[in-house]
């Protein structure tokens, strides 16, 4: 039972790569490709005796076809529901009996499948993680249940008005484009996804030339190699071409919308499109969004909390994604402030568009992004989730290190540069849920 | 988080609940002035989790001002005479760290991660807010609204959290365990300068705190750096011991609230002992068979066979200073009532009652608190940590007996603590009606 000063970081960024600096002198990981065009990733750490495995397939939301949303995150909930080989409660109680756990899922760019395990226990979570992966069997009564469950969390959800306003505002960002519509469906869509759906897009998508697997931990590159060829080696893609997504494009008007909820708070989201990690920009923005809103030394923590007492939670951050990005910027406060806060965050957007930021902000921002480089890759599961990021975005296993490079050659010319194209406070959409008046 | 009264403390320990590997060298001592100082080199990433765990926490609150321990974290980091407002935060940022702080009803708990070659300044931060704290009031009355705001986010408005705290204040009559870590509202707003400054006299000195530090460092080489700024500190008169003892419970208790949901919550609660009692060990594996993974039971039977909870589980704090209770929780899938779901939990708590849990429930638990010793060993921040609450209930060393007596538990164990704490009589019951 916790009490946090404020939300963790990483829970607020949310995705990996809006901030990852650099600093590895030595490549992160082995990088090598296999016959059928799995891209395998190893990386050694061989003190702890555990070895953590994600395959990652792009398989995600944004195939899902317009009228079957949810369709990959139900494709993935499923895989672990029954393979030619177990059933889902036996593939449970083995994994689980060894202290372990295998799990699956989709995002909106793809489908992971995710091993835990002590060493000694690796043969037998890998054969699991192979059967999941090439053999599941997607049972009907599985697939009934995993979909009430997930029409049930979608009901839930409604409660939480973060998630809420997320989704108001993702449709907002992204009007024409699949990141616009939820992972996880509607309650109507999901109620619609058939089990010919889910095994069309398993064998469409779920493929190993668009398969990304690392293995990190107690293991060595060619034990790993040896390992997952011999569960993985087999596997031959459809003869079809892997789909293509088109990219976002911008949207159109900024819009407002405001979602009643009898709650004593309301959440306030701004939100836009911006660029991803391939546009030179992007390393401006970053820090623009560091100083804008990244810590608690940030102008909008300063100006709402710490200044104002306005809020516990404030917060800015660029998220960047495969086939587009968003800025976004949010605050909670009481109802009776939401004017208040809303002209507070407009103004210090349009701040950061009219003045350049002080050398003391820009050396702060950028000092955090490169220092704390370390402590984004201090365990086994931050560094296969990072390895796969970087190398499902292509951006090369040196990303980190041009990372570290980009921030620090940033000047303030350049944050207002980009903020100038990025910040206006006119083109963001904007979403409240709350109560709407006092 | 949804559960967040249940479910951060199941995180930790299937996160971070065990690791007995012995032989870790760990350099313990107690400085003159009773601060105990915890070291333990890690050297496998440039990285140090340097933490400062006070034994203080809403355990220790009284009546009228509750909040107060929780409140005094967030006034931590506004500044000293030395290090004014906001440079706490700004110096662990430049130097690439990254911070934050919980506080619970047994401790309040800082931590600084950030490359190993910093830690003379983290050292110097800590040492300089243990007793310079400036808590002016200005700066308490801006945060008091900040507090306000968290607590709307978390109790007001998140009917998890708005059950959870009605069902604690009916299970404790006498024991603070029954008032929220956050604090009433009239509370937050009620709570003095002067008290907050009284509180952090009374509970922040060197003899109320532990520090941990794991991670690439010399450990006798920062023990001389410790000495050298938290030794200056002077040790303090012993803080008042928590005297409340929670009177036997006479008969159910039931409450029943109707908020804005989509869904309803039921929560459970029995009152069980903490590891002080030998009956610790089986209620801490019940625990694991009960919740730890999909394979457990209330998951199997309630999500996965019957199809009538969305989500189930059960959790006991083996940690807790004093006796508290162990938590069922469940959410009925929609068209399912909460009287279902509650005569459903029940109903498994009959069956534990009844029949030993199997063999293979009893070692898959076993199984799975080993393996998370093992995990938790990839970070130095959880290494950090699993020091710090062994040490709060006796001592480091206690992790090496834990696992041990956690091995040595019997199905019959697990039955028998089952008939003596989940008495039909002694159940603490709350209900939250979802209005549309």
């Amino acid at each position: 039972m916790m009490r946090l000063r404020r939300l963790p970081a990483l829970l607020v960024i949310g995705a990996l790569l809006s901030a990852v600096p650099a600093g590895a002198a030595r490549p992160i990981a082995h990088r090598e490709v296999l016959p059928n065009g799995i891209v395998l990733l190893v990386a050694e750490r061989p003190a702890v005796p555990i070895v953590v495995v994600r395959v990652f397939a792009h398989a995600g939301a944004v195939l899902d076809p317009p009228d079957r949303a949810g369709l990959a995150n139900l494709t993935g909930a499923l895989l672990t529901r029954g393979t030619g080989k177990h059933t889902g409660p036996e593939l449970d109680s083995a994994i689980e009996f060894v202290g372990g756990s295998l799990s699956a899922g989709a995002g909106r760019d793809g489908l992971t499948a995710s091993l835990a395990v002590l060493r000694k226990d690796l043969g037998l979570g890998l054969d699991l993680l192979g059967e999941v992966l090439l053999t599941p069997t997607f049972p009907a009564d599985e697939l009934k249940r995993k979909a009430a469950q997930i029409q049930a969390a979608i009901k839930r959800s409604e409660e939480d008005p973060g998630t809420v306003g997320g989704r108001a505002l993702a449709k907002l960002v992204f009007p024409n484009h699949p990141y616009g519509v939820p992972v996880e469906g509607t309650v109507e869509s999901v109620g619609r996804l058939t089990r010919d759906d889910v095994v069309r897009f398993h064998g469409a998508y779920v493929r190993p030339d668009t398969t990304i697997i690392a293995v990190v931990g107690a293991i060595t590159v060619d034990d790993a190699r040896r390992e997952i060829v011999a569960r993985f080696g087999g596997w031959k893609a459809p003869p079809e071409s892997p789909p293509t997504v088109p990219p976002a494009t911008p949207g159109a008007t900024p819009r407002s919308e405001t979602i009643e909820k009898e709650l004593t708070q309301a959440t306030i989201l701004f939100g836009r499109q911006a660029i991803r990690q391939t546009d030179p920009d992007y390393f401006p923005l970053t820090v623009a969004s560091y100083v804008l809103g990244g810590g608690s030394a940030s102008r909008l923590y300063s100006r709402v909390r710490e200044e104002g007492g306005l809020a516990y939670a404030v917060y800015s951050y660029v998220n960047p994604a495969r086939y587009g990005a968003s800025f976004s910027a949010s605050a909670q406060t009481r109802t009776a402030e939401v004017p208040k806060v809303i002209d507070i965050m407009r103004e210090e957007l349009a701040r950061m568009t009219r003045e350049p930021v002080t050398e003391r902000e820009l050396k702060l921002a950028k000092e955090y992004l490169i220092g704390s480089f370390p402590l984004r890759l201090d365990t086994s599961s931050k560094v296969a989730d990072f390895v796969v990021a970087v190398e499902s975005q292509g951006l090369g296993l040196d990303y980190a290190d041009r990372y570290k490079e980009r921030v620090a050659k940033v000047t303030a010319a350049d944050v207002q540069r980009v903020a100038a194209k990025y910040f206006a406070p006119d083109t963001f959409n904007r979403v409240v849920v709350g109560a709407p008046k006092p | 988080m949804r559960f967040s009264l249940v479910a951060t403390l199941l995180l930790l320990l299937a996160a971070g609940g065990a690791a007995a590997q012995s032989g870790e060298r760990v350099l313990a001592t107690t400085l003159d002035n009773g601060l105990r100082v915890l070291l333990l080199e890690d050297h496998r990433s440039p990285i140090v989790s340097f933490q400062m765990w006070y034994r203080v926490g809403s355990r220790n609150e009284a009546r009228g001002a509750t909040g107060i321990a929780h409140f005094l974290e967030h006034m931590m980091f506004k500044g000293t005479p030395t290090y004014g407002q906001g440079q706490f935060a700004r110096l662990v940022e430049q130097n690439g760290g990254q911070d934050n702080a919980f506080t619970s009803q047994d401790v309040t708990s800082y931590y600084v991660n950030i490359a190993a070659d910093r830690i003379d300044l983290v050292i110097d931060l800590e040492s300089d807010r243990m007793q310079n704290l400036k808590l002016d009031a200005k700066d308490i009355a801006s945060e008091r609204e900040v507090v306000i705001e968290e607590r709307r986010t978390r109790t007001e408005d998140d009917p998890g959290g708005f059950l959870g705290e009605e069902v604690g204040s009916i299970a404790f009559r006498s024991h603070p365990y029954g008032a929220p870590i956050i604090g009433f509202m009239e509370d937050i707003k009620r709570i003095t300068p002067e008290e907050i400054r009284a509180f952090y006299k009374t509970y922040y000195m060197p003899n109320n705190a532990i520090l941990v530090a794991v991670g690439d460092f010399k450990a006798p080489e920062v023990l001389g750096k410790i000495r050298a700024k938290f030794g200056k500190i002077p040790k303090g008169p012993a803080p008042p011991p928590v005297l409340a003892v929670e009177p036997q419970q006479n008969g159910e208790r039931r409450v029943l609230l109707t908020k804005q949901a989509q869904l309803p919550i039921v929560y459970l609660g029995y009152h069980v002992p903490n590891q002080k009692s030998a009956d610790a060990f089986p209620l801490e594996m019940l625990s694991s068979i009960l919740s730890e993974g999909r394979a457990s039971r209330l998951y199997k039977r309630l999500v996965y066979e019957r199809q009538i909870a969305l989500e189930a589980g059960g959790d006991y704090n083996y940690f807790s200073q004093d006796p508290n209770l162990f938590w069922f929780w469940a959410t009925p899938m929609p068209g399912q009532t909460p009287e279902s779901m509650e005569k459903a939990l029940l109903a498994e708590m009959e069956t534990l009652k009844n029949e030993p849990v199997t063999d293979e429930e009893l070692q898959r638990a076993k199984n799975q608190v080993e393996a998370a010793f093992v995990f938790q060993e990839d970070s130095v921040h959880r290494r950090a940590a699993l020091l710090a609450r062994f040490e709060l209930i006796g001592g480091y060393t206690e992790k090496d007996r834990f696992v041990e007596r956690l091995r040595s538990v019997t199905a019959a164990d697990v039955q028998r603590v089952a008939r003596t704490y989940f008495a039909d009589d002694k159940k603490n019951i709350g209900v939250l009606l979802p209005r549309p």
